[in-house]
């Protein structure tokens, strides 16, 4: 679960980046993208050590997109640090979201397929 | 259920061939995630340069050859294309060579294709790719780097070592695909979702090393 751990820092990371990159009172989008991105990265991983949401890290592909679309598209090159910011955590998310839990492991249907076959 | 255990276990490690070895044994990915990693952390360097967070930029052998190639309008008209400069985007693709590289079992050639696969397009057309294109920035810059040539290097010798990897996988497809001849079963196969025929197309290949 080691992917989910890191999808979870980076969700700390985007809670931490208004007050890191300093964003005035008056851009809101970027205090609001932060904030609630960061929330949605922590949930959605912290849900994918539950057995029933454990698909839920296939979700945060989505908000990789939209970190990268809003870190890209919210002004012109050279873009100020604040959105090279979420385009970078979009980047990092999308290359661990979709790291599978248990990666090191064979996957749940092929353990059980295995231990029905031989057993 | 020791003996179960064991078989399991001597299964997820057996040689594939033509291989005599596990092209998926955590032997054989490491040393790429290393590299990988090494080649990630020269990037983000000169990332740190291209975003003036460090003043100046090692070459032990150009001068300031890499300083401008990193300077130059292709790189200045990467960073407006992308956003962020051109070797940030370079130290993800090495970080995702070391994170693919890093997930899956030492059997992902049959339980999780699709990784290996996506692993395989992130190392080789890719490393190949930004390989010539630095090879190239002597007659298009006009300047050597030399970080830029030991990454493309690097990128070289990860494609060499994850190849065989990608090859193995995709004869396990293929021999999917050659028992059914169904696209579901191939989807199937290909999405890492068990069958009966993907059971024996990997047992297939397995025994064939024995």
């Amino acid at each position: 679960m080691w992917a989910r751990i890191v999808e979870s820092m980076l969700g700390v990371w985007l809670l931490m980046s208004p007050f890191i990159f300093r964003h005035t009172s008056d851009a809101t989008h970027l205090w609001i993208n932060d904030l609630a991105m960061g929330c949605t990265l922590i949930v959605l991983s912290l849900a994918s050590y539950w057995s029933k949401t454990r698909g839920a890290h296939w979700l945060l592909l989505v908000a990789a997109v939209w970190l990268i679309g809003f870190g890209r598209l919210n002004g012109t090159p050279p873009l100020q640090p604040a959105l090279q910011n979420n385009l970078i955590v979009g980047l990092l998310l999308g290359m661990v979201a979709i790291v599978p839990n248990e990666a090191s492991l064979p996957p749940v249907r092929w353990r059980q397929q295995e231990n029905s076959t031989t057993s | 259920m020791f003996d179960q255990n064991a078989q399991i276990d001597s299964d997820l490690n057996a040689a594939v061939p033509p291989y005599s070895y596990n092209p998926s044994a955590w032997s054989q990915r490491v040393p790429i995630c290393i590299l990988a990693g090494i080649a990630t952390v020269i990037a983000s360097y000169m990332a740190l340069y291209q975003w003036r967070l460090i003043d100046s930029v090692w070459d032990p052998v150009f001068g300031d050859g890499t300083a401008k190639v990193l300077d130059s309008k292709v790189a200045q008209t990467m960073d407006r294309w992308i956003g962020i400069p051109d070797a940030a985007l370079g130290a993800f693709a090495y970080l995702g060579d070391a994170v693919l590289g890093m997930a899956g079992s030492t059997r992902r050639w049959q339980y999780r294709p699709w990784l290996v696969l996506l692993f395989g397009i992130d190392v080789i057309p890719l490393g190949v790719v930004s390989s010539v294109l630095v090879i190239l920035q002597g007659t298009v810059v006009g300047y050597w780097c030399f970080l830029c040539l030991v990454t493309a290097v690097i990128s070289l010798i990860l494609a060499y070592w994850a190849y065989d990897e990608v090859y193995v996988s995709l004869s396990y497809l293929w021999r999917v695909w050659s028992k059914t001849h169904s696209w579901r079963e191939l989807g199937y196969a290909f999405c890492g979702v068990p069958s009966e025929q993907a059971l024996a197309a990997g047992r297939e290949i397995v025994e064939e090393a024995r």
